[in-house]
């Protein structure tokens, strides 16, 4: 079976870093969304795959090429201007059979555990449209109820009121026949219009995901989700191409990646996860949940917790990152602090383009884009957002300072 | 108790024993095997573990033959070890045996076979039974002569497949007191535990009774009698289910689908004729003294039984647990023993028809496995139709088989008077809206219940609370608790709670309960007040309500109001989602528990 990926959506919500990157390019424990998927798509035998690129799109081009490293079979599709899934899905139409079942998944969705045996397993038992469907944990007005009767799928209510209801909801990941592109030029815009033409043909059935999922849409989504993946590790895995000096503390599933040095005196505390190419100084702290994308430099006495790094930054001596999100290429200056608490413990808000929004999360710090550079002995606030590129000159208590920002 | 699957074919096997064994896995699974014809001699392998695991290692997947045996196993005699796997062979291998159930007088047989020079390697009561037929074969030369004169000699229960070097193109098969059955089909025909072993292959199937023996080749079989030797006629019983239906679908796993099969069980169940329910009420009618019998879950199906025969005709009837049934038997030609079994094969079950007919009583049975021993057994039987369970954890079999005892308690209420017909047409109502309701419980309820298990996954000690016809609910949702999650959970009446009980209620002892709606008076406050008494020691109350009394909860899973009939079966239906997502959030193996299996055919 063919797989189609959609990585065209704009995800206002992940900022900073939806401006310079798709979504299906951020990064977890150690690697994007998108190559999580390829690889689980790998793993369940689909190697014949259909992206379809947004703004951004180039970034992915240039990360998979033609998919050979991960030995699948890619080819591109620009979207162009984002219209929506339905438009996004039709672009790529070209590339499927009449009477041809194929694959559809949403790029921004992760899962513990590869859920792509199960959805093809449900296929192979109903022949038909298959839509996998999950159950979040508390109830929320997020996603549409699916109605389910056997796994047959009876309605979908878009918005479901009152926290008292609470069921399974779409996952993103799709089999469908090829003849649903006339039924999409038919009904128009909108994908829930595709689903009720399907639920109402009796021809929509469902494939229950149990284990863990996530939609990556909100910037604190991107720390769940790399705790849902760094959950799954249950021992270390230390390689052995690592350069690793004396006195260097491993606790837990630690995982170090070939060609990173770690010098004495750290301490790395699993799950965590150092990456190929990184520097990681004396006497620091990486303590669970941190993630050191490639090429990572931690400085001397650095403490990380919670944290995900996506790569080639570098973390000034003395800082702490803690329960914060930081993109590519950034530089953060030596005595960097990330405040993640309130004092009065209540739940971190951020602000969401304009808009503040309760994370209803107790320790939150920074999301701090793609390119930023922040001088040393700065203080960042709980639940800021740095867009990317920005550039922050040192805070300078004494002098005039001659060094440049 | 164990799973039996073998084949005889025109077709090389390839992974056809393989399917076999693993549909027959719940039947026990710690350990299983093979043996096939490889040319001139019977190849074994086998080993520890799932059928996956065994294959892993002794690849049992890809045989290139025509003729094999294979065994799932679930240890009785001798531990799980891979000397004492299936199939097991006589000295040199000439004979090949599969065996479930237990030879009584497998001692005495060894201690003869090795006078006179047998060499055992393990220490099952199977393997005497190949050195058995060898030590016959070497006396009579002919393979027949020497299985049944095997046979003969054999004291306990046996279902048994056997291959033979000296008669190579049949599979031999005996069935006593333990289920077997012949699989019929175009190229190829099959024996089995039951017919999860052929499922993918053939829906035709020749049931073998206590007593007979049968011979299968690629294109024929014949069933004899031991005694008689002479040849039996038997009928084709084609398996009406769906081989689709066997697979999981789109679910992660059998529990959760038998779960979600429930609303189509209860339809499939309130279609069953009416001439049905009349025939076991007037056996129900015309006893002076009524047993309900079953055990485990189904033991809790009959003490509903016992409540709602109570409540709607006015009856009094005993509920007993049928392990210990055959110590406060009083039956007599008076009387009816009404069993309720899933699979027709519980061993103690079995064993308590058997004592009451003895004892000249009339029994009827409400079972779901058509062909089983039960289901032959009784004078009459109810067939629930609710399709293959196979999760170890009984969940739509157990819910229909309350239906249909509600069925029976309305047809009974109708003749004494006790139910009007207003009354009865309101009753026939209700259930047939129970499908839709159930069916909402899971639509919108899930979420919540899925919600509340993670939160409360580390829980060590639960109370589950009932009262009245919620006793029984009560106790049969704890046990879905204990089954699947391995936590312990203890169902309770409320008013039985304060009677000792109540001693370990602290703040981290929970209390789920099952309560009434509102409409229901004195059963709702009553349950409300053991509520109050919990609250007061400090123990955290789950409710699962009709709505009402919110404060009183920590925290609530409110359910639609419904008629009082078909209440009791939403609060079950949220309980064993309740205990499928701990177990989920557990991880536990949710389909196929630890130290448990399906069917229980041993004592």
């Amino acid at each position: 079976m063919k797989a189609l990926i959609l990585t065209g959506g704009a995800g206002r919500n992940l900022v900073p870093f939806s401006p310079t990157r798709p979504k299906a390019m951020t990064v977890v424990a150690g690697g994007s969304l998108l190559r999580r998927q390829l690889t689980q798509l790998r793993e369940a035998g689909v190697t014949d795959i259909t992206v379809v690129l947004g703004q951004n799109g180039e970034k992915i081009r240039h990360a998979f090429t033609d998919g050979h490293d991960l030995e699948v079979n890619l080819t591109y599709v620009e979207q162009g201007q984002p219209r929506g899934i339905v438009d996004s899905i039709l672009t790529a139409r070209s590339r499927f059979n009449p009477g041809e079942y194929f694959l559809l998944v949403y790029g921004d969705i992760i899962t513990s555990g590869n859920p792509f045996f199960q959805v093809l397993q449900s296929f192979n038992a109903f022949k038909g449209p298959i839509a996998s469907v999950y159950l979040p944990g508390p109830p929320t007005g997020r996603y549409g109820n699916v109605y389910l009767s056997g796994t047959r799928i009876t309605k979908i209510v878009e918005k479901p009121s009152g926290s008292d209801l609470g069921n399974y909801v779409l996952s993103g990941m799709f089999v469908l026949p090829a003849e649903i592109f006339s039924v999409m030029e038919k009904v128009g815009g909108e994908m829930e219009k595709v689903f009720d033409h399907l639920v109402g043909a009796n021809g929509l059935n469902a494939s229950i995901w149990e284990e863990g999922w996530i939609d990556v849409e909100c910037p604190w989504d991107i720390l769940a989700a790399n705790r849902m993946v760094m959950d799954t590790w249950s021992e270390a895995q230390i390689s052995s191409q690592a350069n690793i000096e004396g006195n260097v503390t491993f606790r837990g599933p630690v995982r170090v990646a070939g060609d990173s040095t770690i010098k004495s005196g750290a301490v790395l505390v699993g799950p965590c996860y150092v990456g190929p190419g990184c520097y990681v100084g004396n006497n620091t702290l990486v303590r669970n949940y941190a993630s050191l994308g490639a090429r990572s430099i931690i400085g001397y006495g650095v403490e990380l917790k919670n944290c995900v790094l996506f790569g080639n930054s570098d973390v000034g001596r003395l800082s702490f990152v803690g329960d914060s999100v930081l993109g590519e290429n950034v530089d953060l200056g030596s005595g960097t602090m990330t405040i993640n608490e309130n004092m009065d413990r209540s739940s971190v808000r951020v602000d969401l383009r304009g808009e503040s929004v309760d994370s209803g999360l107790d320790k939150l710090g920074a999301f701090i884009g793609d390119d930023v550079k922040i001088g040393a002995s700065h203080t960042i606030a709980a639940g800021t957002i740095i867009a990317a590129g920005s550039v922050v000159p040192h805070r300078v208590t004494l002098g005039s300072g001659g060094g440049d920002a | 108790m164990c799973g039996i699957a073998g084949v005889a074919s025109f077709q090389i096997i390839d992974d056809r024993l393989y399917d076999g064994v693993r549909h027959l896995e719940y039947r026990g699974y710690d350990s299983c095997g093979v043996a096939y014809l490889n040319h001139d001699h019977i190849e074994i392998r086998k080993d520890i573990g799932t059928v996956d695991e065994v294959n892993s290692k002794e690849n049992i997947r890809n045989l290139d033959s025509f003729v094999g045996i294979a065994h799932t196993r679930w240890a009785t005699h001798g531990r799980v070890t891979r000397e004492n796997a299936h199939p097991h062979p006589s000295c040199h291998g000439e004979f090949v045996v599969v065996h479930n159930g237990i030879i009584g007088n497998y001692k005495e047989i060894r201690h003869e076979l090795t006078n006179l020079g047998h060499h055992f390697t393990s220490v099952t009561d199977t393997e005497v039974i190949a050195h058995l037929i060898e030590e016959q074969y070497a006396r009579v030369g002919d393979v027949e002569l020497a299985w049944v004169s095997a046979l003969r000699a054999l004291r306990g229960s046996y279902a048994l497949a056997m291959l033979s070097i000296h008669d190579r193109d049949r599979i031999y098969c005996a069935r006593h007191e333990s289920p077997l059955i012949i699989g019929v089909g175009s190229d190829s025909n099959y024996v089995g535990s039951d017919f999860n072993a052929f499922i993918d292959y053939t829906k035709d199937t020749v049931i073998l009774d206590d007593g007979e023996y049968g011979m299968i080749a690629r294109d024929s079989y014949s069933v004899k009698s031991l005694e008689s030797g002479d040849v039996v006629e038997k009928s084709i019983t084609t398996v009406p289910w769906d081989p689709e239906l066997a697979g999981k679908g789109g679910y992660p796993h059998f529990m959760l689908k038998e779960i979600h099969e429930q609303p189509q069980a209860v339809r499939t169940a309130l279609h069953i004729s009416e001439d049905e329910i009349k025939t076991v009420s007037d056996m129900i009618a015309g006893a002076r003294r009524v047993y309900l019998v079953g055990v485990g879950t189904t033991y809790y199906v009959a003490l509903y039984g016992q409540y709602i025969l109570a409540e709607i005709a006015d009856l009094d009837v005993s509920a007993m647990s049928s392990d210990e049934f055959r110590h406060l038997d009083k039956s007599d030609r008076d009387s009816l023993v009404l069993a309720i079994s899933q699979s027709g094969e519980t061993y103690d079950t079995v064993m308590s028809l058997r004592h009451a007919k003895e004892r000249g009583a009339k029994t009827a049975a409400i079972v779901n496995v058509v062909g089983s021993s039960i289901a032959r057994l009784v004078d009459h039987v109810i067939l629930q139709g609710s399709g293959p369970e196979v999760c170890v954890v009984s969940t739509k079999a157990a819910l229909v088989q309350m239906i249909l005892l509600a069925r029976l308690a309305i047809e009974l209420g109708v003749r004494c008077g006790k139910v009007s017909a207003v009354q009865q047409r309101e009753y026939e109502a209700a259930l047939t809206s129970l499908p839709e309701q159930i069916q909402n419980v899971l639509n919108e309820k899930s979420g919540l219940l899925r919600a509340a298990a993670s939160r409360h996954k580390e829980v060590g000690n639960w109370i589950f609370l009932g009262r009245g016809i919620y006793y029984p609910i009560a106790l049969e949702a704890a046990l879905k608790m204990k089954e699947v999650t391995y936590v312990h959970a203890e169902g309770m009446s409320g008013g039985f709670l304060k009677h000792g009980t109540l001693s370990l209620v602290d703040e981290n002892f929970y209390t789920l309960v099952l309560v009434p709606p509102q409409a229901t008076g004195e059963l709702h406050s009553m349950t409300m007040s053991s509520v109050e008494e919990v609250k007061a020691r400090g123990g955290p109350v789950l409710g699962l309500t009709f709505g009402g009394d919110e404060e009183l909860y920590d925290e609530r899973v409110a359910l639609l109001p419904v008629h009082p009939l078909i209440a009791p079966f939403l609060p079950l239906v949220g309980a064993q989602l309740l205990a499928y997502f701990t177990a989920t959030a557990l991880k536990r193996n949710v389909d196929k528990p630890r130290s448990l299996a399906k069917s229980v055919t041993v004592a």
